[in-house]
């Protein structure tokens, strides 16, 4: 328990993928929620990355970290930008009022 | 020529229905004219062949021919199928002829003629066949064309119904039938005549494995095929179909259940008649059917009311003598009394369609009577007709019934004994309720209750004229025949075509038995005179008293009840059960009906899954993650 | 060591709480302040473990960009007040399939992490020794902008794509607004837009018509 391994930070990166996860299907709050679990999971791949990288000392890891990072990042605004004009048109972005596609 | 004769009445038939754009007239004028040119070759043919032995097998080509099986479109002319296409071709024509003043108000005419012609063309094609195929086809043939003719008026209800009851019992038969054939292809390889006959007396004692038992091949082949005789003659416990088929019109009763149709089943029976000399137990089944047919159709026929039905049986009771004669050996008897038969049944149930015709459609005898100076042609005719039926001495059912009865005397076998005393009270029998019906419709008071006496007139000519000629056949073919047909030069002229496995000695007929029959006949008239004129309170009240007896025969026995019960209805409830529960509620529900409900049931509930949150359509993608995820770690 | 594991606990278990946090908040600016602590936490735990770089850029760019985006449209579209809680009450049937299958996950996820045995032998490319002498920036920058250039281009073309595709799909045209068109100004002729008048003494000209 003392001596941090690698296992260590897979299992932290687990969790908070497992958390992330839940967020999408659990919530019943809006969609922000979703977007921002999105990230959760993101955040969780990136851990796993880099402590592979460091731990076998391999910087790709770190290189294809800062990659996830851009997309994560162009992601996350694009989806914004919808949720924006989504409200616009529809008027609320409460998960339970979002059902067009029905049927 | 031959050619022309078989295929001049297709012609006609097609021709005749076609016409009927034309002009009605055109297509009773061109299938009454094929018909007779038929008849006049067929007569030559009969002529040749008697006096220059011509015969010959003409083959028109090859209908089948795979592996062993081959069987040709021919036209066998021998002495047995010369007879038959005399027979049949002179009462076709004159049939038609018959028709077109008969149908004369009738707005369908053409289809009738069209009709006749067809069924004379397979009649014809199944008397001068030489393999069993081309027997069948014909047999099918004319089958299929009385089910045409009888349910002619179809949209009379019962009409149909007797329609659909003759095919389906002449199908009873037929199946019989076919199972003899097939045995007889399986066994010998062949279904030729010619070879099939050949290969018989090498198979005498050959046993076959039928239905679990060893049973001798013979026998069970004749017994087949004497089933589908007893289907399309109608002897007895096939024989229901008969009386119903009075339905149709009189000349279809005149042609088909008088002459040609109903005699199919005899000329198969003598036409396999080297098959069936070989198995002494059909013979004798044959015999005793044939007897106890005359004997039954004879009773009932005392007690019936209807005119037709009368006649028809008494066609059936003399189906039963020609059976009778085949099953003692003498087949050419049988043909013999089947030639003259014809034309005397032909002639009264032609005379009885102007009986009708006179009383406008009325065929209950009892609602006849006295008319006899007013339509004396008719009246003439159905006297000679009469006689030649009861066996009146000269005329010719006196030489062929006969002729049936010596022989089953020198038969000296237990069967033939048994059919002697048979047939002459049969003969008895018949003289009476033949007399009945002569007496209860042109003598006596006047019953019609709708029609004036004066309203009743004798038929036109063109129905007259067919009526003479056949007179002449009743009055003079038996008389005119019988030396070339079971004279003791007999066994020649039939050689080539009927097998005799030993002749009948026909010496010396014993005094007695010479005039027992025709004092029996005699006598019936005046006694039926007394009883149905004069003093008719005796037979009615012999009806009450044994009220029973009168309504068993009145009732056909109760055969046809008896079949219901035990055949109909147990079908129909079979029928009834896969209907309701094998096709709708098995294979139904578990066919279409149950794979459209559970395809509805399954679809509603997939529509759940779509349901429109997006957390749902994330929750399904997760469960299918983990579903892989544990899938590759288990493996 | 000590320190060591020390820290790595004190974080991760930040890191788990405010994750845990994001998605149970009431109100959903919680939410995004929770993200961004958790996006904080992580970092200090890159840093804390040697990837110095990717640890600031976590913080420059996610949390600088990425959650105050977040935060500007939780503001713009009012989502703010809402308040309900979706675990408790009726609305919360969905929760325990839900959370069946997503331990489900964890738990195999686990099993991966405890089956796996660190191997000691990854060493492949030349590119990855990690030297001790230079920092972990120079590092990354040695072999981004050599072997790695084409993706970090790449990357650059994603974020200009999706700069366009946020514009794109957000602009609107609002009518009662007066915009300026430059192509009408640049385009304007002298013939079209100066008159000369002839202006009498005294009298002036009416300019407004």
């Amino acid at each position: 328990m003392i001596e941090i391994g690698l296992g260590h930070y897979l299992t932290l990166a687990a969790i908070i993928f497992f958390l992330g996860v839940v967020g999408i299907f659990l919530n019943r709050k809006n969609v922000i929620v979703i977007l921002m679990s999105i990230e959760l999971i993101l955040l969780a791949v990136n851990i796993n990355l880099i402590s592979f990288s460091i731990f076998s000392d391999d910087i790709v890891g770190q290189i294809f970290t800062m990659i996830t990072l851009t997309v994560a990042a162009a992601e996350a605004a694009i989806g914004l930008a919808i949720i924006v004009v989504f409200y616009r048109n529809k008027g609320s972005i409460r998960v339970e009022d979002i059902h067009g596609m029905k049927g | 020529m031959e050619y022309i004769l078989l295929f001049l009445p297709l012609l006609g038939s097609i021709l005749g229905y076609l016409g009927k754009s034309i002009k009605f007239f055109f297509s009773e004028i061109i299938t009454s004219l094929f018909i007779s040119i038929s008849a006049i070759l067929s007569i030559i043919i009969f002529y040749k062949g008697i006096n220059f032995n011509d015969y010959g097998n003409y083959k028109i080509f090859t209908w089948i021919n795979s592996g062993d099986f081959v069987a040709n479109w021919s036209i066998n002319i021998d002495p047995l199928s010369s007879v038959m296409l005399v027979v049949v071709t002179l009462v076709s024509a004159l049939v038609h002829v018959y028709s077109i003043g008969y149908m004369s108000r009738d707005p369908h005419k053409p289809r009738f003629m069209s009709y006749l012609s067809l069924f004379t063309f397979s009649m014809l094609a199944l008397v001068v066949s030489d393999n069993f195929l081309q027997l069948f086809f014909g047999w099918e043939g004319v089958g299929l064309c009385s089910y045409l003719l009888i349910g002619f008026w179809y949209k009379k209800e019962s009409a149909n119904n007797a329609a659909i009851k003759a095919f389906i019992v002449n199908r009873v038969g037929d199946f019989g039938l076919a199972i003899g054939i097939f045995l007889i292809f399986y066994h010998l390889g062949t279904i030729n005549f010619s070879e099939v006959f050949e290969l018989i007396p090498m198979n005498i004692d050959k046993e076959i494995f039928f239905l679990g038992r060893e049973l001798n091949f013979i026998t069970v082949t004749c017994l087949f095929l004497f089933i589908g005789a007893m289907g399309k003659s109608a002897q007895f416990l096939l024989h229901t179909w008969l009386p119903d088929a009075m339905e149709g019109p009189t000349p279809v009763s005149a042609l088909i259940h008088a002459a040609t149709m109903v005699t199919a089943g005899v000329f198969l029976v003598v036409r396999c008649s080297p098959i069936f000399e070989y198995s002494q137990f059909a013979l004798n089944l044959v015999a005793i059917v044939g007897m106890f047919t005359a004997v039954f159709a004879a009773s009932v026929a005392l007690v019936q009311n209807d005119i037709k039905k009368i006649i028809a049986y008494s066609t059936c009771s003399q189906l039963g003598y020609m059976f009778f004669s085949a099953g003692i050996g003498a087949y050419h008897v049988a043909i013999f009394h089947l030639f003259t038969h014809a034309f005397f049944k032909a002639l009264l149930f032609l005379g009885s369609g102007s009986v009708i015709h006179a009383f406008k459609d009325e065929q209950d005898i009892r609602n006849m009577g006295g008319v006899w100076k007013k339509l004396p042609y008719t009246y003439l005719l159905m006297i000679i007709g009469t006689l030649a039926l009861t066996g009146f001495p000269f005329l010719s059912g006196f030489y062929s019934k006969d002729a049936i009865i010596e022989f089953a005397y020198f038969k000296h076998s237990s069967v033939g004994n048994y059919a002697l005393v048979i047939g002459i009270f049969t003969a008895f029998l018949t003289a009476i309720y033949s007399w009945r019906l002569i007496l209860k419709t042109f003598h006596g008071p006047y019953n019609n209750k709708t029609l004036p006496i004066e309203k009743t007139h004798e038929s036109p000519a063109i129905m007259i004229i067919p009526l003479v000629f056949l007179s002449f056949g009743a009055i003079l073919a038996g008389y005119m025949f019988k030396e070339i047909f079971i004279g003791s030069h007999s066994y020649e002229f039939w050689r080539s075509s009927i097998f005799f496995l030993e002749t009948t000695k026909h010496d010396h007929v014993p005094l007695w038995l010479l005039i027992i029959t025709p004092v029996l006949v005699i006598s019936a008239i005046p006694i039926s005179y007394y009883y149905f004129i004069k003093n008719i309170h005796v037979v009615e009240g012999f009806k009450k008293t044994n009220e029973q007896l009168y309504k068993f025969l009145l009732n056909k026995w109760y055969i046809d009840e008896l079949f219901d019960l035990i055949i109909v209805n147990p079908i129909k409830k079979l029928g009834l059960i896969f209907w309701k529960k094998g096709d709708r509620d098995i294979i139904d529900r578990f066919g279409p009906d149950g794979i459209s409900k559970i395809i509805k049931s399954i679809s509603n509930k997939a529509v759940q899954l779509q349901s429109g949150y997006i957390y749902d359509y994330a929750f399904v993608m997760l469960i299918g993650l983990s579903a892989l995820i544990t899938f590759l770690i288990l493996n | 060591m000590l320190a060591h594991a020390f820290f790595f606990y004190f974080f991760s278990t930040i890191a788990i709480f405010s994750a845990l946090m994001v998605i149970t908040a009431r109100s959903t600016i919680n939410s995004v302040f929770f993200l961004i602590l958790d996006f904080i936490s992580v970092g200090c735990l890159f840093i804390m473990i040697g990837a110095e770089f990717l640890g600031m850029i976590l913080l420059i760019v996610y949390v600088g960009a990425v959650a105050v985006l977040f935060l500007f449209v939780v503001m713009m579209l009012n989502v703010a007040s809402q308040k309900q809680s979706w675990f408790s009450g009726k609305k919360a049937t969905h929760i325990p399939s839900g959370l069946i299958v997503s331990i489900l996950i964890l738990l195999e996820l686990l099993v991966i992490v405890g089956g796996w045995k660190y191997k000691e032998d990854i060493l492949s490319s030349s590119s990855l020794i990690v030297n001790e002498n230079i920092s972990n920036t120079h590092q990354i920058g040695l072999v981004m902008y050599t072997d790695y250039i084409l993706y970090f281009q790449m990357s650059g073309l994603i974020l200009l794509l999706s700069m366009i595709g946020a514009i794109l799909l957000t602009y609107r045209k609002r009518e009662a607004v007066k915009t300026q068109s430059y192509i009408n100004q640049i385009s304007r002729e002298p013939s079209t837009s100066i008159e000369l008048k002839k202006v009498d003494f005294n009298k002036g000209v009416k300019v407004d018509d």
